[in-house]
């Protein structure tokens, strides 16, 4: 595992400012010109809004036969796509909210994630799902929900969580033409997100965190749409004489330990942010390993900024509460410096 | 519609229309030929299973639920792709995989099918493209998705999906055959109709015995029939998957059967008293060996010497894969990540560049600093 923070100066390739939801276009069209194999499932993919601007122009492009509108039957469209995926093909499946994947949960985990091991090795399922996430506007607990946990839980399934328009495209690609199934979950509040992004179609490895700030008094650890709120909070902590190291898992499975323990073995103190609820999750894994392995030299007890163990709310008031607010991070962060 | 049901066949009797016709001299010696060696397989596991205790696996044995199979065995090709259900040795064999590696999966050996991690219930031999699986119905909707693939990248080559009637008690059934029908895609689903999910009857879990009818109602084509005459199912079947193979789009097969054994195990289940002793005697008596070999003795196309012999040369091929599997090792595990995941990303190599993330994390951090 990589994941160093040491940078060289080098050239840099040939680049274009996206967004996230641009960047998620621009990786799949690049996909599909590279393979016959690569074919896009999901309700409404083809119509122009195209899952926010992510298929728009694909349908055209590449047809109705590689740009495919599936019924509303999650269920057999995820076991659908593990047996086009067995038959050669590179399948990307789409849904606009992650929670309405979960009719196919059979798929994926009696089935899909367990294939490659059932057959000892002789088959593969290169099968890519994006899961979208909701948040504000009053999404309510049936269009909000982050279960990276469950999908993390099991053996011979990948989760990517970009936090970068970088990583979207990145992950994406690497999701596509890789051998293994993966869930790509992705944050509907990151989509407008602008960065550089090159043009080429580039890999993005699993299992390498990257450092996005450098610190040495406190290490935060942060997933998908966390990541923003974790490097907000650093750079006002900065201002504070307070200098943490932010780090952006970029995916929890498999979970890069090596940069996280790198950093706190250097801080002794850990805050891991996780865009779900607090219970069984990845922020409880990583503090797990961080304790199995430093938990001696922590100098302060470790702490997780997650959502309450409790369902999303539909008002804006509620949902003010329910959502890690900066002002509470940076208290909490202060309490862990001090 | 005058539609066949479990009740029916019984009221019936002994079956007496076993025909030849549209089954040549070679097709029906193939079909009596798998059916024989299906069952002293399936009848040497099951003397073997208990008290040896050394195939410590769930095994559902397919003995009375052989035509399928059969017929199966001589109709697809190397590049046709079949998924089934648990009760999955026919099926296994229809594909042509070994013998001898299904053996050795029972027995949990490094040199079974899967190398010891499937077992019976969940064995595959992608080589053949043959994939099973205990969830029932969930392995229809793989098979539509290999449909699908073949499809949309015009490929030569049929699907057929073989699966129980409990398999549409579940929803996810009937999403597959209405995408499968809406989509005229070369798959063809083929029911065994025993009447029981382990214990609890068709009647008891739907509000009709009769499947096809259902399947009629999306638009699939679909037939039912006495599944136990093997050159009728054969029939059946090839007109369904030539059908399937031309582009014509798919069809239901349902076969009315039974299971001789308990839902799993050598032993009977009957104890329970989920069915009579009369009903599974009626069965029997409707053995579809037997009525196969009656009526290939009527044409001259069997005899006692010809079945002696090729019991010969089946219980030699039987005690081999004993032989095998028994004096096989275990596999010695290992790395359990290796076994879950691609240890290389081929495809990726190819066709993807390697980027210097460095020159671009600080413009990153940047933008991501000032927040969304």
């Amino acid at each position: 595992m990589s994941g160093s923070p040491v940078r060289s100066p080098r050239t840099q390739p040939a680049a274009q400012q996206l967004s996230y939801a641009e960047a998620i276009a621009q990786g799949t069209a690049q996909a599909m010109e590279l393979s016959r194999d690569v074919l896009l499932i999901g309700q409404l993919i083809d119509y122009s809004p195209g899952v926010f601007g992510t298929t728009t122009g694909l349908a055209e492009r590449f047809g109705a036969e590689r740009v495919l509108d599936f019924p509303v039957a999650e269920s057999a469209m995820t076991a659908a796509g593990m047996g086009a995926a067995l038959a050669g093909m590179r399948p990307v499946l789409i849904h606009h909210r992650l929670d309405f994947m979960l009719y196919s949960m059979d798929a994926l985990v009696n089935w899909i994630s367990l294939w490659r091991f059932k057959s000892n090795g002789e088959s593969r399922v290169p099968l890519t799902i994006r899961a979208i996430i909701g948040k504000g506007w009053g999404q309510g607990p049936q269009h909000s929900k982050s279960l990276h946990a469950w999908f993390a839980h099991l053996p011979g399934l990948k989760v990517a969580m970009p936090a970068t328009a970088f990583d979207a495209k990145g992950l994406l690609l690497e999701s596509i033409f890789g051998d293994d199934p993966v869930v790509i979950i992705e944050h509907r509040t990151l989509f407008g997100l602008k960065d550089a992004v090159p043009a080429a179609p580039y890999r993005v490895r699993f299992g390498r965190a990257a450092v996005r700030r450098e610190g040495s008094d406190l290490t935060l650890v942060a997933a998908g749409v966390m990541v923003p709120l974790a490097l907000r909070a650093a750079a006002r902590l900065a201002q504070e004489g307070v200098s943490a190291e932010v780090i952006d898992l970029r995916t929890v499975s498999p979970l890069d330990s090596e940069t996280v323990l790198a950093s706190v073995a250097k801080t002794g103190r850990v805050a891991v942010f996780d865009p779900t609820w607090a219970s069984f999750g990845v922020a409880s894994e990583v503090i797990a390993r961080v304790a199995e392995r430093l938990g001696r030299r922590l100098k302060a007890d470790p702490i997780r900024i997650t959502h309450p163990d409790s369902h999303t709310p539909m008002s804006a008031a509620l949902e003010a509460l329910y959502y890690p607010n900066e002002e509470d991070v940076l208290k909490r962060l202060r309490a862990l410096a001090a | 519609m005058n539609a066949i049901t479990h009740q029916k066949i019984l009221a019936a009797g002994r079956y007496r229309d076993v025909s030849l016709e549209g089954v040549d001299r070679e097709t029906a010696r193939r079909l009596y030929r798998f059916m024989l060696r299906l069952r002293r397989c399936e009848e040497a596991l099951a003397a073997e299973y208990h008290p040896a205790d050394e195939m410590r696996c769930p095994v559902h044995f397919c003995i009375g639920q052989e035509t399928v199979p059969a017929a199966l065995s001589v109709l697809l090709k190397a590049e046709d792709h079949l998924y089934c259900h648990h009760r999955s040795h026919g099926y296994y064999l229809a594909k042509g995989a070994p013998m001898r590696a299904m053996f050795a999966e029972l027995y949990g050996k490094e040199t079974g099918a899967n190398g010891g991690r499937a077992g019976s219930q969940d064995i595959s031999f992608p080589a053949v493209n043959f994939h099973s699986g205990a969830i029932l119905a969930g392995a229809t909707a793989v098979a539509m998705g290999t449909a699908l693939a073949l499809k949309t990248q015009q490929r030569p080559g049929v699907v057929v999906a073989g699966f129980g009637e409990s398999a549409t008690d579940e929803g996810i059934f009937w999403e597959t055959v209405s995408y499968a029908a809406l989509r005229k895609l070369p798959i063809v689903f083929v029911c065994e109709n025993n009447n029981y999910s382990v214990f609890s009857p068709l009647l008891k879990r739907q509000p009709t015995d009769n499947i096809s009818e259902k399947v009629s109602a999306f638009g699939m084509k679909s037939a039912a029939l006495f599944g136990n005459d093997a050159p009728l199912v054969y029939r059946i079947l090839r007109e369904a998957i030539e059908a399937a193979r031309a582009g014509s789009g798919p069809a239901f097969v349902e076969a009315y059967t039974c299971r001789w054994s308990g839902h799993y195990g050598p032993a009977s289940d009957d104890l329970v008293g989920y069915r009579s002793e009369e009903e599974v005697r009626a069965w029997k008596e409707n053995d579809p060996i037997a009525l196969l070999e009656e009526a290939m003795a009527a044409a001259g196309q069997a005899d006692a010497a010809g079945r002696t012999a090729l019991l010969k040369e089946i219980d030699a091929e039987v005690a081999d894969c004993f032989h095998f599997a028994k004096s096989s090792a275990f596999p010695k595990g290992g790395d359990w990540r290796a076994m879950n995941y691609a240890a290389a990303s081929p495809e990726a190599d190819r066709l993807l560049v390697e980027i210097d993330e460095a020159a671009f994390d600080h413009e990153q951090v940047a933008v991501q600093a000032k927040g969304y």
